[in-house]
C-alpha cells in the first residue's frame, strides 16, 4: 500500500489505537509518528503500527536529531530512522529547527540563537541528514519561550535563511507561529510572509495552554483556537490547500470523535483554499 | 573557537541540568527560563515515573525527585530514544554512585520495573517451533522475548508492607507470551541454570541435563533427566520454551 500523502491527518498515539482499530474516520487521510517513539520496537506496539502503516500513509516527525546542536550529528539515529521509514513505506521526514542535546540529551526542543554562524552550522547538518536519508526533509519552525541573546536576525528570517541555505523543505507549524507571536509581540502574518512558503511540504496545527500570566505554552494539550485556524487559512491562501496537514494532540487526549471534528475542520479549510501548484 | 551561539547553548544546557546551582544564561529573563527548567525536567521525570511507579512510591516523592534531578544533572544521556531513559536511570542507580542515601534494594527493584517495559517492546521475532516436539530428544527453542533476571533481593515481594532488610538470592523470568502480554515468574536456581545453558548454545533437553549432572557431579544422572523432562514441559506450558527446532 502506498497511497500518496495528502489531505488531513492525525498524530498517531497508543491511546488512540483501540478506537482506530474499531474504525478510522473517513476524513483521516494519514498519520504522523515520531521515529524516536516507534522505531526499533517489537511486540504488540510493532504489530499495531504495522496494521496501520499497511493501510495509511505515515509521516515521520523527528524529535531528537538536535539539528542546531553543538555536538556531532547523530548519524546512527538517521540510519535507524531511514530503515524504519523504508520498512513502513514512509516518504516524508521532518524535524524541528531547534536543538535538544550537547554531548548529552536534554530531551526537549530548545531555541537556537538566530545568527549567521548558526544558519551555516545548522544548514550543513540538515544537508548531511538529507544525504543520509537520500531525500529532502522538512524543517519546522519551533515554539520558543526565550529570544536567545545575540541574534542578528528575526526568527522568521532565521528559518528562511536556514531552509534556503540547506535547500530543504519547510514544515510550517501555524500554532508555533501564533504562540511565538503572542509571547514576543510580533505580527503572525508578517512572520508567515517572511518564510519561504513555496517550499512548504507539510503543515501542523495544534492547541496550546495559556498560563495565568498570559504566557502561551505549546502543549498540544487543548483544542485549536480560532486565531490559529485563521492563521491556517491565511497560510492556505498563500500555499494552497493541497499541502498535507496534521493535527497534533499529545496531552489531555479527548475522544477520537472530538479529534476527528478538528481533522474535519482542517479538511474543510483545505477544500475552501485555492489549489496552488507547488514549486518545490 | 566556540561560536557565540554555541557558548549560549553550553550555558543554557548547564543551567537546565542544575538550575539551583548555576547562573541563568545572560540575557534570559527568569520567568522564561523557568518555563524551560520545568518543562524539560518534568518531561524526563514523566518517562521515569511511568516506568517505575513502585520504586517512586516506596522512596517517597521528595527523595524520588531529588534522585531524578541528580540523574538528569550527572548521568550522560547519549540515547535519542525516549524509552531508554528509564534504562539509563537504572544504570545510574547501579553505576552512577548517587550520593543520596537509598534503600539497598532500590537498584534491583527499579531494574525489575524497567524489565517489564524492556520485554514489552523487545524487538525480537517469535521463531518457528514445533510445539509437539520431544523436548528431551530435540533442540529446544526458547522464547527470545525474555529476560532471565538474577537479583540480590526478592524484588517481586517488595511493597509498601514489605521492605526487606535481608537480601535473598532471587531468580525471575520476565517474558512476552503468545498474546504479547508480559508475564513474570519466579524460578529456582536449577531452572535458571537450565535457561542460561540453553541461551548460550541450542541443545536438546537431554544434553542440557547431562551438562548439569556433570557440573554438579550428580551421582544419579537418570534422576536428573526425569526431573528435566518435567521442568521443560512446565516451561513450555508457561511459554518460556516455545517447542523444538522444526
Amino acid at each position: 500500500m502506498n497511497r500518496p500523502l495528502s489531505g488531513a491527518g492525525l498524530g498517531f498515539r497508543r491511546e488512540l489505537i483501540e478506537p482506530l482499530k474499531h474504525s478510522v474516520p473517513n476524513v483521516i487521510d494519514f498519520f504522523e509518528v515520531a521515529p524516536e517513539n516507534w522505531a526499533g520496537l517489537g511486540g504488540r506496539s510493532a504489530k499495531d503500527l504495522r496494521h496501520f502503516t499497511e493501510r495509511y500513509p505515515f509521516v515521520c516527525h523527528g524529535l531528537s536529531l538536535s539539528l542546531g546542536g553543538p555536538a556531532s550529528l547523530d548519524t546512527q539515529l538517521l540510519h535507524k530512522t531511514k530503515a524504519f521509514m523504508k520498512a513502513h513505506g514512509i516518504q516524508l521526514f521532518t524535524e524541528h529547527l531547534s536543538w535538544c542535546s550537547d554531548e548529552s540529551h536534554l530531551y526537549d526542543l530548545l531555541p537556537i540563537p538566530c545568527t549567521q554562524e548558526a544558519v551555516r552550522w545548522t544548514a550543513n547538518r540538515i544537508k548531511l541528514a538529507q544525504d543520509i536519508l537520500e531525500m529532502r526533509i522538512g524543517i519546522e519552525n519551533a515554539s520558543t519561550y526565550i529570544a536567545p541573546p545575540g541574534s542578528d536576525m528575526s526568527e522568521a528570517e532565521f528559518v528562511a535563511a536556514v531552509v534556503k541555505e540547506a535547500d530543504c523543505l519547510l514544515h510550517l507549524d501555524v500554532n508555533n507561529i501564533y504562540v511565538n507571536s503572542q509571547n514576543f509581540g510580533f505580527d503572525a502574518l508578517d512572520y508567515l510572509n517572511t518564510l519561504p512558503l513555496e517550499r512548504t511540504c507539510y503543515v501542523h496545527v495544534a492547541g496550546h495552554y495559556v498560563e495565568p500570566d498570559g504566557l502561551l505554552i505549546d502543549t498540544h494539550g487543548a483544542e485549536v483556537i480560532d486565531p490559529v485556524w485563521h492563521l491556517l487559512m491565511a497560510a492556505y491562501e498563500r500555499i494552497g490547500g493541497n499541502v498535507p496537514t496534521c493535527l497534533e494532540r499529545d496531552f489531555n487526549l479527548p475522544s477520537l470523535n472530538e479529534l476527528t471534528a478538528e481533522v474535519m475542520q482542517i479538511a474543510r479549510l483545505q477544500a475552501q483554499a485555492p489549489r496552488i501548484k507547488k514549486v518545490a | 573557537m566556540t561560536a557565540m551561539f554555541q557558548s549560549f547553548q553550553q550555558d543554557m544546557a548547564r543551567h537546565l541540568r542544575d538550575p539551583h546551582h548555576t547562573m541563568r544564561p545572560a540575557g534570559v529573563p527568569a520567568r522564561r527560563m523557568a518555563v524551560y527548567n520545568e518543562m524539560l525536567f518534568n518531561n524526563v521525570c514523566g518517562f521515569i515515573d511511568t516506568c517505575m511507579p513502585l520504586s517512586r512510591k516506596l522512596l517517597g516523592d521528595t527523595a524520588w525527585r531529588c534522585l531524578c534531578r541528580t540523574f538528569y544533572r550527572d548521568w550522560p544521556l547519549h540515547t535519542p530514544w525516549f524509552r531508554d531513559i528509564p534504562r539509563e536511570f537504572v544504570r545510574y542507580l547501579q553505576e552512577g554512585n548517587p550520593k543520596q542515601p537509598l534503600p539497598r534494594w532500590l537498584p534491583d527493584l527499579a531494574h525489575y520495573e524497567w524489565a517489564e517495559l524492556a520485554v514489552d517492546v523487545m524487538d525480537v521475532p517469535r521463531p518457528a517451533a514445533n510445539a509437539h516436539g520431544d523436548l528431551m530428544a530435540e533442540i529446544v527453542v526458547l522464547n527470545p522475548a525474555r529476560m532471565d533476571l538474577h537479583y540480590d533481593w526478592a524484588v517481586h515481594r517488595i511493597g509498601k508492607q514489605h521492605k526487606p532488610r535481608k537480601s535473598m538470592d532471587t531468580h525471575l523470568v520476565v517474558y512476552r507470551d503468545a498474546d504479547d502480554a508480559v508475564q513474570f515468574t519466579e524460578v529456582n536456581a536449577a531452572t535458571a541454570h537450565v535457561l542460561a545453558l540453553l541461551d548460550v548454545q541450542p541443545m536438546t533437553g537431554t544434553q542440557v541435563m547431562q551438562h548439569i549432572a556433570e557440573h554438579r557431579q550428580h551421582p544419579q544422572p537418570e534422576q536428573l533427566l526425569a526431573f528435566g523432562a518435567t521442568l521443560l514441559k512446565q516451561l513450555q506450558e508457561q511459554d518460556i520454551i516455545l517447542g523444538t527446532l522444526p
